[in-house]
């Protein structure tokens, strides 16, 4: 998100900084995103967490750098704490005015920031079984990138309420049940002939299939506070992608769905303080729990992909809390949600 | 046969509370009559408004209701240089090399410009034309304040407008009090310590606004961070330093624009809110503009026109020549300098009390000074707020139905 250095609200500033970066492009790709505030970084595809962190840090020193000469600040977070959605601007292409026709108000309101995975697939079925078998974990991922505790102006006592903006979207929630790519296919004609969809682009799932890039994409992440803490959540998705590719641990049944809406909800209201419910064994536990077990069994596969700094950050990070309880200290420190934003801008900018 | 005593006098004679209330009313009447046409700002409404009412045409506002208004206009300015200095965040310039020089270069040019067509085409007195041309290099800060909140109009051509129009004004200030001792001596043909002078305005006016800084931080320190109570301080701090800077006969506009500059510059602690101002102060700029409109005449469009006119555009060439030459290195597009330019058009530079020591010193001087640049003034009253409304939407920053 891009914000004023004055009153720390958000600045319409997207333009003139994708602008600015054409002259020292990072690599990877910057984007224009729906509302002028709001800037999409695209990194390049990695397959080691040492160089996505080199490569988001360095995107992150250009932009910040850009910012600074331009008198406004970058931060991380899932929401801005109190900007109010109807000053928003759209950013005028076509697809985003379209977008903002159709959907009307649930166009500005969803300036909210979210972190995308991409986990590359070897075959389109892989695509569909990781679609469903990643869907156990997606409380896990709320819970470790929740930061978005604050929005218009209140607490909302969710770690994550960015997610509730986007369950207003229609076509939100999770794929439907299909098991192999011929039947996801028969699926996605069906929608498009009903003139429901006209591209993959307009499923705002938590997770699905990203055909044109032969990946799965994990959409459930708020933006971290950190490009050091987004990377460490790229790092665990690939973890876990490669440890469920490998030993299909998960059968996908509609019991893998029955309790993702309590458990989804969970994680987001609580964080990890959440409760998970394994609608297989009926069993229910606290998501830390849950989470430090899984980061545990993950371990032997970080170590072959190179992520156990990640794993040790992330594995604190449970311990210490969030960047929703981040927020909320620097809250109860400051006493004003504009003093909160300059320290999320300065948290973000800061050099390793 | 004489009227009770319990009857008013006849003809009622109108205090200060009618005729702000009138103000007000007439204000907002032209405001409302301009917003219909979809061009002009509201400001336009209200200073046509003053124009009309006042004793260039209708004369139903008279001189002495002016002057017992006068007290609405300086607390008005008071709270627009003080949200002005607010916007000079020093540590821009640093990060952006390109920032001061250009601030630098569009006064810089712009002064060249007048002063030239002043001294070698108008054929006016050197000292005249370099105070004149000192006055034109500032921009109305109300005007151009007043047209951003009207709409709404946020992004990196107005950050830069604010920034140039707070510096622009430091600049003609502490310019034209370099100047007085030069015009003392010529009015009075002795020059008893001119340097004193020039120093008591400058670093009083600084001081003043440095101290008034102190006091809002240590009584925000108590006061905490709560909006109410931090808008009270405020506002009681500005007017306050209004007062003391009338009082002391120092610079109202210097001393607001340094006490906004330490708030946004000096408040390490972060113990000052950024207060917003919104409606309370809205009821104060209506009148302000329409009572800067009520002191434009007629016969100030006709006479000397020809040269007001080629003043207004020599300044603005100045400004637009050296934002369109530094734009580049500046990082600055083609299409910003040009609207950023054309922003900076309103000029109010009498009507801010710029020229007042002037007027203290050698009245006579002030009234020449006026009858050269006031035309220009008068012509840039009506289309400064038009350029800035334009150039901001263009810019794509100004939203034209934000309005309310």
């Amino acid at each position: 998100m891009l914000v004023n250095t004055r009153d720390f609200n958000l600045a319409p500033d997207a333009d003139d900084l994708l602008r600015r970066c054409t002259r020292d492009a990072p690599q990877g790709e910057l984007k224009p995103e729906l509302t002028q505030s709001m800037i999409e970084i695209n990194t390049s595809v990695h397959t080691h967490y040492p160089a996505l962190l080199a490569e988001l840090r360095a995107t992150r020193d250009v932009l910040a750098g850009h910012a600074r000469k331009m008198n406004v600040a970058l931060a991380g977070g899932g929401t801005h704490p109190f900007q109010k959605w109807s000053d928003r601007k759209i950013y005028p292409t076509e697809r985003f005015l379209a977008v903002s026709e159709k959907y009307g108000f649930l166009a500005k309101q969803f300036t909210v920031f979210g972190q995308h995975v991409h986990i590359g697939c070897a075959t389109a079925d892989d695509a569909i079984y990781l679609s469903h078998a990643l869907v156990r974990y997606l409380p896990h991922f709320i819970a470790l990138a929740a930061s978005s505790p604050f929005y218009q102006g209140v607490d909302t006592a969710f770690d994550s309420s960015r997610l509730s903006i986007v369950n207003a979207f229609p076509l939100s929630g999770t794929m439907p049940l299909v098991r192999s790519w011929t039947e996801f296919n028969r699926y996605y004609d069906r929608m498009l002939g009903l003139g429901i969809i006209a591209s993959m682009k307009d499923f705002y799932w938590d997770i699905r299939p990203k055909p044109e890039y032969g990946t799965v994409e994990i959409r459930v992440c708020d933006t971290p506070l950190t490009v050091d803490r987004a990377a460490q959540i790229a790092a665990f998705a690939q973890a876990l992608a490669r440890c469920l590719w490998e030993e299909r641990t998960i059968d996908i049944t509609p019991d893998l769905y029955l309790a993702h809406s309590h458990n989804r909800f969970q994680a987001c209201r609580h964080g990890f303080a959440g409760t998970l419910i394994d609608a297989t064994t009926g069993r229910a536990r606290p998501l830390a729990d849950d989470l430090r077990e899984t980061l545990r069994l993950l371990a032997p596969h970080a170590q072959m992909l190179g992520s156990q700094d990640a794993f040790a950050a992330l594995t604190e990070t449970i311990d210490q809390g969030n960047d929703a309880t981040w927020l909320r200290r620097a809250f109860a420190e400051t006493g004003t949600l504009p003093d909160v934003v300059r320290h999320q801008a300065d948290l973000w900018a800061a050099s390793e | 046969m004489t009227a009770p005593d319990f009857l008013p006098a006849w003809p009622p004679a109108a205090n200060s509370f009618l005729i702000f209330g009138l103000l007000l009313l007439a204000g907002l009447a032209g405001g409302r009559l301009a917003a219909t046409t979809r061009v002009l700002p509201a400001i336009t409404g209200y200073i046509a408004t003053g124009f009309l009412l006042g004793p260039g045409v209708l004369g139903w506002l008279s001189e002495s209701a002016l002057a017992q208004s006068r007290v609405l206009a300086e607390f008005s300015l008071g709270l627009i240089v003080f949200d002005l200095g607010r916007r000079l965040d020093l540590s821009w310039a640093r990060h952006d090399r390109w920032l001061l020089p250009m601030g630098l270069a569009e006064s810089a040019l712009s002064f060249i410009a007048m002063f030239a067509l002043l001294r070698f085409v108008g054929g006016i007195d050197m000292l005249e034309a370099a105070v004149a041309a000192m006055v034109g290099i500032a921009t109305a800060p109300a005007v151009v304040l007043l047209v951003t909140n009207e709409l709404k109009a946020e992004g990196p051509v107005t950050r830069r407008m604010l920034w140039h129009v707070a510096l622009n004004n430091i600049i003609a200030t502490i310019g034209i009090t370099l100047m007085l001792p030069f015009i003392e001596a010529r009015a009075w043909g002795a020059t008893w310590n001119p340097i004193a002078r020039a120093l008591w305005l400058i670093a009083g006016s600084f001081l003043l606004g440095y101290i008034a800084f102190v006091l809002m931080t240590l009584l925000a320190r108590w006061l905490g961070k709560s909006p109410v109570p931090q808008f009270l301080l405020a506002v009681g701090v500005i007017v306050a330093t209004v007062g003391a800077a009338q009082i002391a006969r120092l610079s109202v506009l210097l001393a607001l624009l340094v006490l906004g500059a330490c708030t946004r510059n000096l408040d390490r602690q972060h113990r000052l809110i950024d207060v917003e101002f919104g409606r309370a102060a809205q009821l104060f700029f209506v009148a302000l503009f329409v009572l800067t409109g009520a002191t434009l005449r007629p016969d100030q469009f006709g006479a000397v026109a020809w040269l007001g006119l080629a003043f207004v555009i020599v300044r603005l060439v100045g400004k637009a020549i050296a934002l369109y030459v530094l734009a580049w290195p500046a990082h600055v597009s083609m299409r910003q300098a040009g609207t950023l330019a054309l922003a900076l058009t309103p000029m109010a530079g009498l009507a801010i009390g710029m020229t007042q020591p002037i007027y203290d010193i050698a009245p006579e001087f002030g009234a020449e000074l006026a009858a050269i640049v006031v035309s220009g003034i008068a012509i840039l009253h009506l289309l400064g707020p038009i350029a800035t409304r334009y150039a901001l939407i263009r810019a794509g920053e100004g939203e034209p139905r934000a309005r309310d």
